[in-house]
C-alpha cells in the first residue's frame, strides 16, 4: 500500500510537467476532411487547382469534378475518362489528363462549367490491355514538355489479343518469369517526353512501377519507383535523359538494343548499366509503396521545409519528406516521415499545395492497401521540433532542428540508434515473395563523437568509416528542445551514394 | 449397457487427446482488392482446426489469430514494428496473437494447425502485412452451437462484405449509382472494349441503344440495344476485365474501312485527335488519309437504329462511303449517288456534311 500511495503522489507531483511535455508534442498539423460528393467511388487519380482557386479532381471512374471552397459545391467538368491517374491544370478552361490510352487537353471552350472538347496530345505508346499498365503524369517543364511515366505490365496476368503496338516477347521473362514485371509493347517501363509540338521522345527507362512523377523549379524530374522485382526497395530517381534505372524489361525498347532478352542479361551487365537512386526508402519501415514527389515552394504553409519534396505514401498512414544535397554533383539525400496518422489516412496517392498554403493529398486503393478520399493537411502555428535537414559530412551527417536542442540530450551518445544497410541489386530469388524485401549487411554503427552549433540548431554526429550504397538509418530518441519538445518524427533514412571529400569542405 | 455409456465420453476424450478426430478443414484464400474469400467460419470449443490459407492474389499476405476484440490493437502494434516490421514479418510479439501463418508470396499455401479456444466467442483473422490489416480481415467463431451473428451485426465483418453487391451500391431505385451525378444518355465511357481496340469509347444512347467506336481503328465496331454496361470487375481493376455488354448486339463492323478520300478502293490511314461534346453525344475527331473528319452518331429518332453524320469540311476529293453486307442494316444516306450497289460517292461538297442512317431490318 505504502509504496503503491508513494507512486500516486510522484504521478501527481509529475503530472504538470507531464502535461507540459504532451502539449509541446501536439501536432504541428491539423487534417480536414474534404467533403466528398455523394455518390462518388473517391478514388482519387489526381488532384490541382484552377488558378481562380477551384479544387479540380480526378477519379478513377472516369470524372474530373471541381469542388468550390466557397460554396461547397462539386460539379462536373468531364466524364467517361478511362482510369485518369494523372492531371495538371493549364488555365480556369483547361486540363491535361493522362488516362489509360492517351494524354488529352480537355477544354471548356465556351466557359459553361463543362468541358466540351477532349483533344489527344499523344497516344503513342503501347497498350497490351495487362491491367497494370498504369500511366502516370503529366508533369510539365518551363519549356513546356510533358513528361509521364509509364507502368510495366504484371506478371500476375498475361496480355490481350488485341495490344496496340509491336509486340516484342523478348520484354518478358519466359522462363521464370512468374514474378517478373514485362514490357511487351513500347515504352511500358519508360518515362516519355511529349514537346510542345506534339513529339513523343523515349526519355529513361528501367522503370517498375512509377506511381509518381514531380518536377522541381530547377527542372530536376523525380520518379518514385515500387518495390517489388528488381527494385529491393521503393526509391526516388532523379530522372535524367537516356538513364536506365534497373528493372529491365523495358530495355527492348532501347534504340540500340541488340535484341537479347534483357532478363537473362547477366545482372553486373545491367547493374553497370543502371544509374542508381538519390534516395531509398527502406520497404516496410518508410513506406512499401511510395507516389507522387511534390515540391515545397515559397509561400506554402510549411515555410520550414521550403525547397524539399514532399512524397506520399500508399501502405501507410504517412505522407514523407526528402531532403536532397548535391554531393560529387549528384543529388542524394534523406528521408522522414512529414506526417504519421493524426486523422491521415492511407492510400496518399497525390499531393497538391491549395492556394491558401496547405496541403491537399488525394487518396486511392484501386484493389491495394489504400483508402479513399481527400484531406487537407494544415499548419496549425504550434512550433514542432523536427530534423529540418539532414546532411553528409565527410566523417558523419549533420542535423538541422527547427529548434535549438536541449544540449545534454543531445550529447548523450546512447540516444543515437543507428544502422546501416544495403539493398543489392539484384533478379529476384524466385523462391522469394513479391513484396519481401532483402536488406544485406544489417549493422548497428556507434556514433563516436557529437558537436554542436553555437545556436543550438545544428548537431553533427561522427560515425566511423561511411560506406558507400547504404542506407544509414537513424532514430532519435532522447534528443528534445530546450523546451522540452521531442521529436516529432525520429526515423530518418539517408541514402549515400557519395561521400564528400574533407578537401571540398 | 453402463460401461458402455461411460466408455462413450472416455473415447472422445481420447480421440481429442490423441489427435485421432479428423480435424476440422478451414480452407481460406484470398479475393482481389486485400480480402479474404471467408470472412468467417464457425467451429466448435477445442475443436482441432487446420486451417489452409492460399494466397491467390499478387501481393504478399500473413494470417493472424488474434483473441477477442483485438483486431485494431495487434494491426496497430504491427504497423508501431517500423524499422523491426521485415524481419518480424510484420507479426508482433504479443500475447493478443494466439496463431499465425507468416508472410507467403502469390501462390503459396499454408495450413495451421489448432486447437479452438475453450472459451466460446469472436476470434478475429487478420493479415498485418503493412496497410492490409485495416480492411483484410475476418473471424473465427468458436460456439458450441457453431451460431454466428447477422452478418450485418458481426463487427468482426469489413463493411465492404456486410452487404450483398458490395462496391456498386444500390440506390433508391435500386439502380446502381455509380457517380455523383445521373447517367442521363447520352453518355460514354472511354474503356477496354471486347472485339475492339483497347482505346474504345462505349457510348449508351437513349432508345436503349448503344455502340462501341474504335480510337485506334477510327471506326464504329459495333452496336447494341437492350442494357448497357457492368463494368464493376473493369472498374475494379485486378485481373484484364473487360466490361460486360448488358445487351444484343445488332450490328457489327466487318469491312475493312468504310470511308474512302479519292480512292474508292484505298484503305485510309487514320488518326484519331480526340472528340467535342455536342449535346452531350461525342463528335469523334480524326484523319483520313490526312484529311480532317468529324463524326457524330446519335440513335435514329424512332430508335430504329443509327444516324451517322460525317462532316468532311476541308475536302477536294471525291468521298465513297461503303456500306456493310450482310451486316443486318439498311443503309440510306442523304446525298451523293449510288455508285455500286454497295457504296455511294458524293463530292467534295456533298461531303462537307452528309448523313449515313444504318436500320436495323430485324426491327424495321
Amino acid at each position: 500500500m505504502k509504496i503503491r500511495n508513494l507512486f500516486l503522489v510522484c504521478f501527481l507531483l509529475l503530472s504538470p510537467f507531464l502535461l507540459s511535455a504532451q502539449k509541446g508534442t501536439e501536432s504541428p498539423y491539423k487534417v480536414d476532411e474534404i467533403p466528398m460528393p455523394e455518390g462518388l467511388d473517391a478514388e482519387t487519380g489526381g488532384i490541382g487547382f484552377f488558378p481562380d482557386g477551384r479544387l479540380v479532381a480526378c477519379f478513377t471512374r472516369g470524372e474530373v469534378l471541381v469542388h468550390d471552397f466557397k460554396t461547397g459545391k462539386w460539379s462536373a467538368f468531364a466524364e467517361g475518362l478511362h482510369e485518369p491517374l494523372g492531371m495538371i491544370v493549364e488555365s480556369d478552361r483547361e486540363i491535361v489528363v493522362l488516362q489509360r490510352p492517351e494524354l488529352t487537353r480537355i477544354k471548356d471552350t465556351n466557359s459553361d462549367g463543362i468541358a466540351d472538347l477532349y483533344e489527344k496530345i499523344t497516344d503513342n505508346f503501347g497498350l497490351s490491355g495487362n491491367y497494370h499498365e498504369f500511366n502516370y503524369g503529366p508533369v510539365k517543364d518551363k519549356d513546356g514538355n510533358y513528361f509521364i511515366a509509364l507502368n510495366t505490365a504484371s506478371s500476375g496476368a498475361g496480355f490481350r489479343n488485341n495490344p496496340r503496338g509491336v509486340v516484342n516477347l523478348a520484354g518478358r521473362d519466359s522462363t521464370n518469369g512468374r514474378k517478373q514485371m514485362y514490357s511487351v509493347v513500347p515504352y511500358r517501363g519508360w518515362v516519355l517526353k511529349i514537346t510542345p509540338d506534339g513529339q513523343t521522345i523515349p526519355y529513361a527507362s528501367g522503370f517498375r512501377s512509377p506511381n509518381g512523377i514531380g518536377i522541381d523549379p530547377a527542372g530536376n524530374l523525380f520518379v518514385a519507383d515500387n518495390q517489388s522485382d528488381w527494385v529491393e526497395t521503393s526509391k526516388l530517381f532523379h530522372v535524367k535523359e537516356g538513364h536506365f534505372y534497373g528493372h529491365p524489361a523495358s530495355l527492348v525498347w532501347e534504340k540500340q538494343w541488340d535484341g537479347r532478352n534483357p532478363f537473362r542479361v547477366p545482372v553486373s551487365e545491367l547493374n553497370k548499366k543502371r544509374s542508381e537512386a538519390v534516395v531509398f526508402f527502406p520497404h516496410g519501415i518508410m513506406a512499401n509503396s511510395p507516389s507522387d514527389p511534390l515540391y515545397i515552394p515559397a509561400g506554402t504553409q510549411f515555410p520550414q521545409f521550403e525547397g524539399q519534396l514532399l512524397v506520399g505514401e500508399m501502405n501507410h498512414d504517412r505522407i514523407m519528406r526528402v531532403m536532397l544535397e548535391e554531393v560529387n554533383g549528384r543529388l542524394q539525400g534523406a528521408c522522414i516521415p512529414f506526417l504519421d496518422g493524426n486523422g491521415l489516412r492511407m492510400g496518399n496517392n497525390r499531393l497538391a499545395f491549395a492556394p491558401d498554403g496547405s496541403l491537399l493529398t488525394g487518396q486511392i486503393t484501386h484493389g491495394w492497401a489504400g483508402s479513399k478520399g481527400i484531406q487537407r493537411i494544415s499548419a496549425t502555428g504550434k512550433e514542432a521540433m523536427e530534423i529540418q535537414n539532414m546532411k553528409l559530412l565527410p566523417d558523419g551527417f549533420e542535423f538541422t532542428f527547427t529548434l535549438p536542442v536541449d544540449k545534454k540530450s543531445a550529447r548523450d551518445l546512447a540516444g543515437y540508434l543507428i544502422r546501416h544497410y544495403a539493398y543489392v541489386y539484384q533478379k529476384k530469388p524466385f523462391s522469394e515473395p513479391i513484396d519481401h524485401s532483402n536488406q544485406t549487411d544489417v549493422q548497428t554503427v556507434t556514433a563516436q563523437h557529437v558537436t554542436l552549433s553555437n545556436d543550438g540548431k545544428r548537431v553533427s554526429i561522427k560515425l566511423p568509416g561511411l560506406k558507400k550504397g547504404y542506407v544509414y538509418e537513424f532514430k532519435l530518441d532522447r534528443i528534445k528542445s530546450t523546451g522540452g519538445s521531442p521529436l516529432a518524427n525520429r526515423l530518418v533514412c539517408y541514402t549515400l551514394n557519395e561521400v564528400p571529400s574533407p578537401a571540398g569542405r | 449397457m453402463l460401461k458402455i455409456f461411460n466408455i462413450i465420453p472416455l473415447l472422445l476424450v481420447y480421440l481429442q487427446v490423441s489427435g485421432q478426430t479428423p480435424p476440422e478443414k478451414i480452407d481460406i484464400t484470398t479475393l482481389p482488392g486485400l480480402q479474404f474469400d471467408k470472412v468467417r467460419f464457425a467451429v466448435k470449443p477445442g475443436a482441432n482446426v487446420a486451417l489452409t490459407f492460399t494466397n491467390s492474389d499478387d501481393m504478399s499476405h500473413n494470417l493472424l489469430i488474434v483473441r477477442t476484440g483485438k483486431r485494431a490493437a495487434v494491426v496497430e502494434a504491427a504497423m508501431a514494428l517500423a524499422e523491426k516490421g521485415p524481419e518480424m514479418g510484420y507479426i508482433p510479439k504479443s500475447k493478443d496473437v494466439l496463431w499465425h501463418i507468416p508472410v507467403i508470396s502469390p501462390g503459396e499455401k499454408k495450413t495451421l494447425n489448432f486447437t479452438a479456444p475453450s472459451a466460446a466467442g469472436a476470434y478475429p483473422f487478420v493479415c498485418t502485412y503493412p496497410g492490409h490489416g485495416f480492411v483484410m480481415y475476418g473471424v473465427m467463431h468458436v460456439s458450441h452451437t457453431l451460431t454466428m451473428p447477422p452478418l450485418d451485426k458481426d463487427p468482426d465483418v469489413p463493411d465492404s462484405r456486410k452487404a450483398p453487391g458490395d462496391a456498386h451500391t444500390a440506390h433508391h431505385h435500386g439502380e446502381p449509382v455509380l457517380h455523383p451525378y445521373e447517367l442521363k444518355p447520352p453518355y460514354m465511357y472511354r474503356a477496354f472494349m471486347e472485339e475492339s481496340g483497347l482505346a474504345s469509347i462505349a457510348v449508351r444512347l437513349p432508345h436503349e441503344l448503344a455502340f462501341c467506336w474504335d480510337a485506334e481503328a477510327c471506326k464504329l465496331r459495333y452496336a447494341w440495344s437492350g442494357g448497357f454496361l457492368d463494368t464493376k470487375d473493369f472498374w475494379h481493376g485486378h485481373k484484364n476485365a473487360y466490361p460486360k455488354l448488358l445487351g444484343e448486339v445488332f450490328y457489327r463492323d466487318k469491312e475493312a474501312y468504310p470511308l474512302r478520300i479519292g480512292n474508292r478502293d484505298l484503305v485510309p490511314t487514320v488518326i484519331f485527335k480526340g472528340y467535342r461534346i455536342v449535346d452531350r453525344y461525342p463528335e469523334f475527331l480524326y484523319l483520313v488519309n490526312g484529311m480532317e473528319v468529324q463524326e457524330l452518331i446519335r440513335e435514329k429518332a424512332d430508335g430504329s437504329g443509327l444516324e451517322r453524320r460525317f462532316r468532311i469540311p476541308n475536302g477536294l476529293e471525291p468521298v465513297w462511303f461503303l456500306y456493310g453486307e450482310n451486316d443486318g442494316m439498311e443503309y440510306g444516306v442523304s446525298s451523293g449517288k449510288t455508285d455500286t450497289e454497295r457504296s455511294v460517292r458524293l463530292t467534295p461538297v456533298e461531303a462537307r456534311e452528309f448523313i449515313i442512317t444504318m436500320t436495323r431490318i430485324a426491327v424495321r
